[in-house]
């Protein structure tokens, strides 16, 4: 316990001392508000700004849930995770270190950009809504570490990992419904759209942050909540579900094969530093 | 006294997909002694090292460290072992003292005993001022005493250092052997490393010399000196063809070169009484031994250093 602690509290403070990484996910989601918001404006939406910013906020946890997770390679390539194999740590200590703090970070800027989104008029009638939404975070945000841990054992090469990790991230933020409604996708990325795990997240995170539980299902479907794939209509909770089963096979996935994974193949590739020493 | 075996490698073989990287590897360490792999980039020590360290599995073969077994008490291992990479293993994004706190975590160094530790291997390597300082702005040779002092930390009865000292200039070099010396003197600690410089393996108790994934010789660096290599005398003298004729007579080999008759010793008290018999015309004497780069070129028909 000691040892995931201390993972935990170092990637916060690493992240915390980045002051470029951090003003720039911060500017970053208003930036995409303002530019996205009007695309809302011609959809059955009542309040395009929150709804928007609804979008946002969780798709900023997933990205930084995601990267934070993944920059475990970049302490695989460092050397720093040959000092933690010599030493006495199970690996599964490393491998909940770096998701419970990669949980932790993306759920601190979902805050700071609720936070700010408060000010622009997202507002909550129930006093619930809010812890509501920080659990939400929380959840959404292992899931996407599951994922992202996942991926960084997977990377056999460092430098090609920045590419990797594009590669998964823009297709999952574009095709959710987060920026772009899905009613507007041609049929075709509506169809993988339904496949990205991001798109369920969203809109249960929205029915959640927006407060629109009660809804009928005709006008959940119509503020594009929830799905409807043929005749089934893939309500609120059954996306949580999904999120939730999503998440699972990740998390365990990924510690397994984080626990059972050879790094020196990693290193053996890239040790080009002692090369030009040697 | 007999000396116990800390490390003990029988029939130890690593292979990857089809190459093999060590063949059939045997040795012992004994307890407190500094243990020296020499060989070129390649032969297998940085292989061996890491199979010790728990890092790589063997292929076939027993490692032991301290009673235990390297593959099956992988843990057991690992806190009774300390290890200094060839690559860099620091945490750059954190400071000095950051990283040894990290490390006392991982070895679950109760806090109550941290500081203290951590501030006796600071000093040991003279860090002391630099605690506070992030890890990515220090230099080459110092990242190394960090990595040294950090490997100390948890008091392990072997240190391996794996090339400890490569990339560093040589005042740096001297210094780091100075700390290794130190150690193994005043903690009794067990030292064992690879390196390709030969002057560094003079220094060690024993050197195990290894090339192509094999040890072709193991030995003190005087016996493997004086077992493979012949030591050579240097006469100058007034009276050159006298010499000469005493020499060719003897049977030695010798060769002249600028100013300076370079002979093979391979029968001492030989020389010993041509030297006295030219003594009033010798005006300059000097007899020496061969060096490990002898050794290895003797052995394995190879200069290590290309």
């Amino acid at each position: 316990m000691d040892i995931i602690v201390a993972l935990w509290f170092r990637n916060i403070k690493i992240f915390a001392r980045n002051r470029v990484q951090l003003i720039f996910t911060i500017i970053m989601p208003f930036f995409f508000l303002f530019v996205f918001s009007s695309v809302f404006k011609n959809q059955n939406i009542e309040n395009p700004v929150n709804y928007m910013l609804a979008g946002i906020v969780i798709t900023t946890v997933f990205q930084t849930s995601l990267t934070v997770a993944t920059s475990t390679i970049e302490d695989i390539v460092s050397g720093f995770m040959k000092e933690v194999l010599v030493s006495p740590v199970k690996r599964i200590q490393i491998a909940a270190g770096q998701l419970l703090s990669a949980a932790t970070i993306a759920t601190m800027q979902g805050i700071i950009i609720l936070f700010i989104g408060y000010f622009i008029g997202l507002k909550f009638t129930s006093w619930i809504t809010p812890f509501e939404v920080i659990v939400v975070m929380i959840v959404v945000g292992l899931v996407f570490s599951g994922l992202g841990l996942y991926i960084a054992t997977l990377v056999k090469n460092s430098q090609t990992f920045q590419v990797v990790i594009t590669a998964i991230t823009m297709p999952l933020t574009f095709l959710c419904g987060a920026y772009i409604p899905l009613s507007m996708l041609p049929k075709v990325l509506q169809y993988i759209a339904y496949l990205n795990p991001m798109t369920y997240t969203t809109a249960f995170f929205r029915t959640i942050i927006l407060e629109k539980t009660s809804l009928t299902t005709n006008r959940l479907v119509a503020e594009q909540l929830a799905f409807k794939i043929g005749n089934f209509v893939i309500t609120p909770p059954i996306s949580m579900v999904i999120v939730l089963i999503f998440g699972l096979v990740f998390l365990l996935l990924s510690t397994y094969v984080f626990s059972k994974v050879d790094f020196s193949r990693i290193n053996r590739s890239k040790s080009k530093e002692g090369d030009i020493f040697s | 006294m007999t000396m116990r075996n800390i490390i003990e490698v029988k029939d130890f073989v690593k292979k990857y997909d089809k190459f093999t990287a060590v063949d059939n590897v045997t040795f012992e360490v004994e307890e407190g002694s500094i243990f020296a792999f020499l060989g070129p980039n390649g032969a297998g020590k940085s292989t061996t090292i890491n199979t010790l360290c728990t890092i790589f599995d063997k292929t076939s073969g027993t490692l032991m460290i301290d009673g235990k077994d390297v593959t099956h008490e992988k843990d057991a291992v690992r806190s009774v072992i300390g290890v200094v990479f060839q690559e860099p293993t620091l945490d750059n994004k954190m400071t000095v003292l950051e990283n040894l706190i990290m490390h006392c975590h991982f070895y679950a160094i109760p806090k109550s005993e941290a500081n203290e530790r951590i501030q006796f291997v600071l000093n040991l390597v003279d860090l002391l001022d630099w605690k506070k300082a992030m890890v990515s702005s220090l230099s080459g040779g110092m990242k190394r005493r960090v990595e040294i002092a950090r490997a100390l930390l948890h008091y392990p009865k072997v240190l391996f250092l794996d090339e400890p000292t490569t990339g560093l200039d040589p005042q740096t070099r001297a210094h780091m052997w100075e700390y290794i010396v130190k150690l193994q003197k005043e903690k009794n600690i067990t030292i064992f490393l690879t390196t390709h410089y030969m002057e560094e393996a003079e220094i060690c108790s024993k050197v195990a010399i290894m090339d192509a994934g094999k040890i072709v010789a193991i030995d003190t660096p005087y016996h493997l000196k004086q077992q493979y290599t012949k030591d050579k005398a240097k006469i100058t003298t007034l009276d050159e063809q006298g010499l000469e004729v005493l020499l060719d007579m003897a049977g030695f080999n010798y060769k002249k070169k600028n100013g300076y008759y370079s002979i093979e010793v391979n029968n001492l008290p030989k020389l010993m009484d041509i030297i006295s018999d030219q003594k009033a015309s010798i005006t300059d004497l000097e007899i020496n031994k061969g060096t490990l780069n002898d050794v290895f070129l003797e052995i394995t028909g190879k200069d290590i250093r290309k």
